[in-house]
């Protein structure tokens, strides 16, 4: 029993993590209908300009993620502004095309830069992120626990932001009927900017909150992103409550898979019931149903 | 017009200037196949900086049959580019030999492909053992295999382990843990049936993805199993990841003992930490701190790497390949041509005791072309550095384990 609650735990906390990369992606589908492929390369760039900064400056990763989130907004709306709008009224593969093309040049221009070689911030002297808090003989890992709940903070935010500010409800117009939203005067594209400089922007504070537990490298991005967009579909695109009750269910279930069957065969189990979800389920947990554009 | 013409003279003076010492400096072209960019690039090119200074080396005195040396790159980040990478090689940049390749699994692919355009293939890094068993006849290996390094672990429980804490190497459980790639399935593999023989006690064997970002599950498998000693085949990143994992969970097994690949690298201490890598046995090419008794050349390798590229070695690969190098380029050198049968022939002959080369391996190839002189070396991180602890003759530290007082 206690090791299935530790299992849980360790689930639980990696669904964290999970989540917290799968927000971004999940935002960016459902309101810019763009399959981002070079997430996990956005999320190295993040990984990268937080141990910039913590070398540098010595900013805490926490504190790095902070600008972060900004300077990852910047460049997920560059990417919108230059790549993808001029493709928005391509066929899907076209847009598909050039993010997979940006991913493979970013993780290039990651090891031309930096090398292979691996890096991870010093947190020898942080305070906070670090270490374990145990309940009895269960343990927690601080930075993982700090992880999930700022991933419930950003979805709590996020979900005020969309349904009561001007801004997010032009979003979420734009989101469920561009065309219409368009008549109505919303100015699409630059709904479309901000959508993917948001999105992007979730994973400037991934980038931070990983720190602690991940090194970085070029391709640390291909180690997540697979995870991640399984997630998401599981979810629902372009649902943020899915994709966090999607990482949650990913996570543990990478964690009991992991003990009770075998660790290499974790991922058979958890896309079993990814093809289960797309055979019964096809819009996912919380998709918006067959009727959406 | 006269102006024009002294232009054109000039021009065509330099055009022929130009071809001239081209085909002084290129006349042996020699293929580098290596994954230069990718996941498997940082070891990919610290091989390849072994490959590079044994030619560097070879061309600052004469060459090799009097001329100089071209080595042609070519990236292979899979088996996939492998073929076309070694395609590439033979026919359009018409190497006479390919040196390679790190990767098993680009070396399975590059062989086949070199060894139809009959292009002699030196493999200087690739452990899995099947490459050569496949009775090639252009396919020579100067490096130990994945056996090799199997048998190395085991004799670390039994050499090591058991007599510094002064225990019977059967009362130890044994838990097997690793990647679930080639390389990690086919050292496991190895290790499984030698323990087996030897009457280990195997308590768990867990395959994991190498892309693996959560071990935890693993950590406590092998915690409720008691483990006293793991044997992990792993890259970097499960490595860092099974380490910080394991530190978490309260895990501390008597010893660790990897087979290579992400044990032996600078940079998993860096990201471990060297407090939490103290004690830990590896076994792998041999590394930098060996007697240099028993590795001829070690030192100076050393000295030419770091004025070299600026740094110390990030792992022995650099060190492994350039023995190789040098083993084979003699060989080449003696050939009657550079035919590959006359490289063959050249080849076969070699026969170099153990412990002299800077790897401290010797050589002498077996029908398949494999060296029966390649050994692994038992080594341990004391204090940030990666020590040989054993054979006694190439030892430069005696092992200690933290957990044992």
């Amino acid at each position: 029993m206690e090791i299935f609650l530790q299992l849980l735990i360790n689930g639980l906390m990696l669904g964290g993590t999970f989540a917290i990369i799968s927000i971004g992606l999940t935002l960016i589908f459902g309101i810019v209908r763009v399959v981002n492929f070079a997430h996990g390369e956005f999320l190295m760039i993040a990984m990268y300009g937080v141990y910039l900064m913590n070398l540098q400056f010595g900013l805490h990763p926490y504190v790095a993620m902070l600008p972060m989130f900004f300077l990852m907004f910047a460049l997920g709306a560059v990417m919108q502004r230059y790549i993808i709008q001029p493709l928005l009224s391509a066929s899907d593969e076209i847009q598909i095309f050039a993010t997979v093309g940006v991913s493979t040049a970013l993780m290039n221009a990651g090891l031309m830069v930096f090398g292979a070689d691996v890096y991870s911030v010093d947190m020898s002297s942080a305070v906070v992120g670090t270490g374990m808090t145990s309940i009895g003989s269960l343990t927690i890992n601080n930075g993982q626990l700090m992880t999930f709940i700022v991933s419930i903070l950003l979805i709590g935010a996020l979900d005020w932001f969309l349904k009561y500010t001007f801004l997010g409800r032009a979003i979420r117009a734009t989101a469920q009927h561009r065309d219409a939203a368009l008549l109505m005067g919303v100015d699409v594209k630059k709904i479309y900017i901000i959508a993917f400089g948001l999105g992007a922007g979730c994973l400037g504070l991934a980038g931070g909150l990983m720190a602690p537990q991940y090194p970085v490298f070029p391709t640390v991005g291909t180690f997540f992103v697979l995870t991640a967009f399984i997630i998401v579909v599981l979810g629902g695109l372009g649902s943020l409550h899915g994709a966090f009750l999607g990482a949650l269910i990913i996570g543990v279930v990478d964690s009991l898979a992991g003990y009770y069957i075998a660790p290499d065969l974790k991922e058979v189990v958890y896309f079993s019931i990814f093809i289960a979800i797309l055979i019964f389920r096809p819009t996912g947990l919380f998709g918006a149903g067959r009727g959406s554009e | 017009m006269k102006k024009y013409v002294s232009k054109i003279k000039g021009g065509a003076v330099a055009a022929v200037a130009l071809t001239m010492s081209f085909s002084a400096m290129a006349d042996i072209n020699v293929g580098a196949l290596y994954p230069f960019s990718g996941g498997l690039a940082l070891l990919g090119n610290e091989s390849f900086r072994g490959l590079e200074i044994a030619i560097e080396e070879r061309n600052a005195n004469g060459g090799l049959r009097g001329e100089q040396i071209k080595l042609v790159k070519s990236d292979a980040v899979d088996a996939g580019q492998a073929v076309g990478a070694a395609r590439k090689l033979t026919s359009i940049e018409g190497v006479d030999v390919i040196f390679g390749s790190f990767s098993s699994s680009i070396s399975f692919a590059a062989t086949q492909v070199a060894e139809l355009a009959a292009v002699p293939y030196f493999e200087l890094g690739a452990i899995s053992d099947n490459i050569t068993d496949r009775n090639m006849k252009y396919v020579f290996r100067s490096n130990p295999t994945a056996k090799n390094f199997a048998e190395g672990t085991i004799d670390a429980i039994f050499k090591v382990v058991a007599p510094t804490y002064g225990v019977d190497a059967k009362d130890l459980k044994v838990a097997i843990i690793h990647e679930d790639a080639l390389y990690g399935t086919t050292v496991s593999q190895f290790q499984k049936d030698i323990a087996k023989e030897k009457g280990l006690n195997v308590v768990q064997t867990l395959p994991y993805s190498a892309k693996a970002v959560d071990l935890s599950s693993l950590v406590l498998r092998l915690k409720g199993a008691g483990a006293d000693v793991v044997l992990q085949t792993s890259y970097q990143n499960d490595t860092t990841l099974f380490f910080r994992q394991m530190r978490e969970a309260g895990f501390k097994p008597k010893a660790l003992i990897g087979a290579g690949g992400g044990y032996s690298m600078k940079d998993t201490v860096k990201v471990v930490g060297e407090k939490n890598m103290e004690g830990v046995l590896d076994v792998d090419f041999a590394q930098y701190l060996m007697n240099e008794a028993g590795a001829p050349g070690i030192k100076e390798f050393q000295a030419t790497y770091k004025e070299r590229y600026g740094e110390e070695p990030r792992s022995g690969h650099s060190l492994i390949n350039y023995s190789g190098a040098k083993i084979f380029l003699d060989a080449l050198e003696k050939a009657a041509s550079l035919k590959a049968d006359d490289v063959r022939e050249a080849v076969m002959a070699i026969d170099l005791p153990i412990g002299s080369t800077a790897a401290g391996i010797g050589a002498k190839m077996n029908e398949n072309g494999q060296n029966i002189r390649a050994n692994a070396a038992i080594m341990q991180w004391q204090d940030g550095e990666l020590k040989t602890v054993y054979p006694e003759a190439a030892a430069v530290a005696a092992p200690k384990f933290p957990q044992h007082p």
